[in-house]
């Protein structure tokens, strides 16, 4: 039993807030990613939940029980820190056993613990090597062990694999996933990687400069994004966002135009507030909802800058007037740098956002 | 590569040549004199003569008896000192760090003479602030001067007075080089301050804690200022005359250069000696 709990939870330090009231409800078992640019709070965040920040304002609750004032070697949580934070004196089996040593745990029950989580790593063979002797990927593995050997009912991430290469990133994710399954407890997971959130997160908490922008799944990020942040951070490569004008508001649709596509209009269909006509709006359309001409609700005329051609996809950096779309294209490898050609916008496949951001639905 | 090289040795010229003469010459003149008795006018090759005579000398083994009582006493006290001086400096909660490591600093470049003079002031028998102290507590002034006890108290409480800090600025840049993470995974695993100090802060300060000891030891080995300034040439009657003042007053009262040479030797063969036995004793287990 340990769900985990924010209710306004604030951090100044000094004068700088920089946590706004955050609420956040964590499942006991579920994976959570925090996910925002650098800066925006994260790290601090889970370490108000850790116990290594205090907390300005507001209760998180573990399992039920409020923990503002709980030591942090009380609160059923273990962290796995970015710099991996292994004691360099020490041997991997050292490293994995000190806590435990230190508190007089008993002998046989610390060396099941370790076998254990040497077992699940798969670090048994590294147990005589000091952290100088390991490979980054390894040296996260003896961070991990170390966290599940105190058996904790939380485990708190902050970016573990940022200091990682691309593929043995891949991998590690791949072993955490494997992980949480195999523990079944709480995870919570900080990020500025939108990839790592939306392969590990049962739910994906969207932060930027302190304030939660939106908690949901990762399919539901990406799909319903509330605001145009939410919608720039989640996916790659990022939202197109258009210019637009509302030119007219009736049988329950908007008619935009397009700001710099040649007065192009769109209808949308809308089921919430109107906004007003006349009022400027932007358009926000992924790179994979641009469709061949015709196909669409609207054309737009670009002119291919530079193609990335991925293999399974291509990605086109196109000039449209003085924006610059990034247009996916299945393996389209006849696209070259200076190729004219016309791409197509759903109205179904476009998100609506007022000028401050906020979703126009 | 070569000419590259040899450009390179041609610019270095001055300063090996000055290095050669200066430094590399009396190195071993001084091992030669060490074997030549030089009481007489020519000096004359005897390797017994000044190396046998320091094998009987009771002032050579009065000073060395001294120096290392010195050394096995003060470096040990001088280092933990400067262990919690550096582990106080490196606290969140202390104010003004600027100011404290510039007086932490500051005994090492004052001048020898005006410290010693200080120090005799402090220490006089009957105007000195140390024995009013004393005498303020109840305890009997002491003869810091005339006994050789106390005079030997004087000199490690002189010398830790003047390099203690010296070895905590040292010491506080090993600590800040430990990542603070390292201490909040300590925390996270309860593990308390004074634990993390001893099974975390001190194994990661070893080599440093090594580098000062190794320096304390080859500086205390040479002795000198302390001794001849503040307890007079060693006094009271030799009682701390260190093997840097017996060479002194071998090589340069009495001109008996052959004698000074090997007491020379001897302190640096001390020296190197028991860095080594030090080195070996805190090597990193492989
Ligand atoms: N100890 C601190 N003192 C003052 N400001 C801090 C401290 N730690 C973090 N901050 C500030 O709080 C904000 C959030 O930091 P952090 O949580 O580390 O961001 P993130 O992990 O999302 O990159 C940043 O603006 C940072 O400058
Ligand atoms: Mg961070």
């Amino acid at each position: 039993m340990a769900a985990v709990t924010l209710t306004n939870v604030v951090k100044r330090f000094g004068v700088f807030e920089v946590v706004h009231g955050a609420n956040i409800d964590i499942a006991d078992g579920e994976f959570v990613v925090f996910v925002g640019p650098s800066g925006c709070g994260k790290s601090t965040l889970l370490r108000m939940i850790a116990g290594l920040e205090d907390i300005s304002g507001g209760d998180i609750a573990i399992g039920g029980k409020v923990i503002n004032d709980v030591e942090p070697a009380d609160r059923g949580i273990a962290m796995v820190f970015q710099s991996y934070a292994l004691y360099p004196h020490m041997t991997v089996g050292q490293n994995l056993s000190f806590g435990l040593r230190m508190n007089g745990n008993p002998k046989a029950d610390t060396e099941r613990r370790v076998r254990k989580a040497a077992e699940i790593l798969r670090i048994d063979e590294l147990m005589q090597r000091r952290p100088k002797q390991l490979s980054g990927g390894q040296r996260q593995r003896v961070a991990i062990g170390r966290a599940i050997v105190r058996e904790p009912q939380v485990f708190l991430f902050d970016e573990p694999l940022s200091n990682l290469d691309a593929e043995l990133r891949v991998q590690m994710r791949v072993e955490i996933s494997r992980l949480h399954k195999e523990l079944g407890v709480t995870m919570i997971y900080v990020t500025h990687d939108q990839t790592e959130a939306m392969t590990l997160a049962d739910r994906i908490v969207v932060l930027k400069a302190g304030n939660v922008e939106q908690i949901g799944a990762p399919l539901d990020l990406y799909d319903d994004p509330a605001n145009r942040f939410v919608a720039g951070f989640i996916g790659s490569p990022k939202m197109n966002f258009l210019s637009a004008k509302i030119v007219d508001t009736s049988n329950s649709a908007a008619t935009i135009e397009l700001a710099h596509h040649g007065g192009v209009r769109l209808r949308k269909p809308l089921a919430e507030a109107f906004p007003a006509v006349g009022a400027e709006v932007v358009l926000g359309v992924r790179p994979e909802h641009f469709f061949e001409a015709g196909e669409g609700d609207c054309d737009i005329p670009v002119k291919a800058d530079v193609a990335e051609h991925l293999g399974s996809v291509s990605y086109v950096y196109a000039n449209a007037g003085p924006e610059e779309l990034i247009v996916e294209r299945e393996a389209s490898r006849q696209r070259a740098s200076g190729d004219h050609f016309k791409v197509s916008i759903k109205a179904e496949r476009a998100l609506l956002f007022d000028k401050a951001g906020a979703r126009i639905r | 590569m070569r000419t590259q090289n040899a450009t390179a040795y041609r610019f270095l010229t001055p300063y090996l040549l000055i290095f050669a003469i200066f430094w590399i010459w009396p190195i071993v003149s001084s091992f030669m004199i060490s074997f030549q008795a030089t009481r007489t006018v020519p000096w004359r090759f005897a390797p017994a003569f000044n190396w046998g005579r320091l094998i009987g000398d009771p002032a050579f083994y009065n000073a060395l008896t001294n120096t290392l009582l010195i050394l096995v006493i003060q470096v040990p006290v001088m280092i933990a000192l400067a262990i919690i001086m550096a582990v106080l400096l490196n606290s969140p909660l202390l104010k003004a760090r600027g100011l404290y490591r510039f007086a932490f600093f500051a005994p090492v470049v004052v001048g020898e003479v005006a410290y010693s003079a200080v120090f005799r002031l402090m220490f006089s028998l009957d105007f000195g602030i140390v024995n009013k102290l004393l005498n303020s507590v109840g305890i009997p002034k002491i003869d810091w001067f005339s006994n050789v006890t106390p005079a030997m108290a004087l000199i490690m409480i002189a010398v830790t007075w003047r390099w203690a800090g010296y070895n905590a600025i040292i010491i506080l840049a090993g600590l800040q080089s430990i990542p603070e993470d390292v201490y909040e995974a300590a925390t996270l695993d309860r593990v308390s301050r004074v634990k993390q100090f001893f099974h975390i802060t001190l194994p990661l300060l070893k080599p440093v804690i090594v580098f000062c000891a190794v320096l304390s030891i080859i500086g205390t080995m040479q002795l000198f200022t302390e001794p001849f300034l503040i307890t007079e040439r060693g006094g009271p009657g030799g009682g701390t005359e260190t093997l840097g003042l017996l060479l002194y007053r071998q090589g340069f009262r009495s001109l008996n250069f052959g004698y000074a040479s090997a007491v020379a030797y001897t302190m640096a063969g001390l020296a190197i000696a028991i860095t080594l036995v030090q080195l070996w004793l805190m090597r990193e287990p492989k």
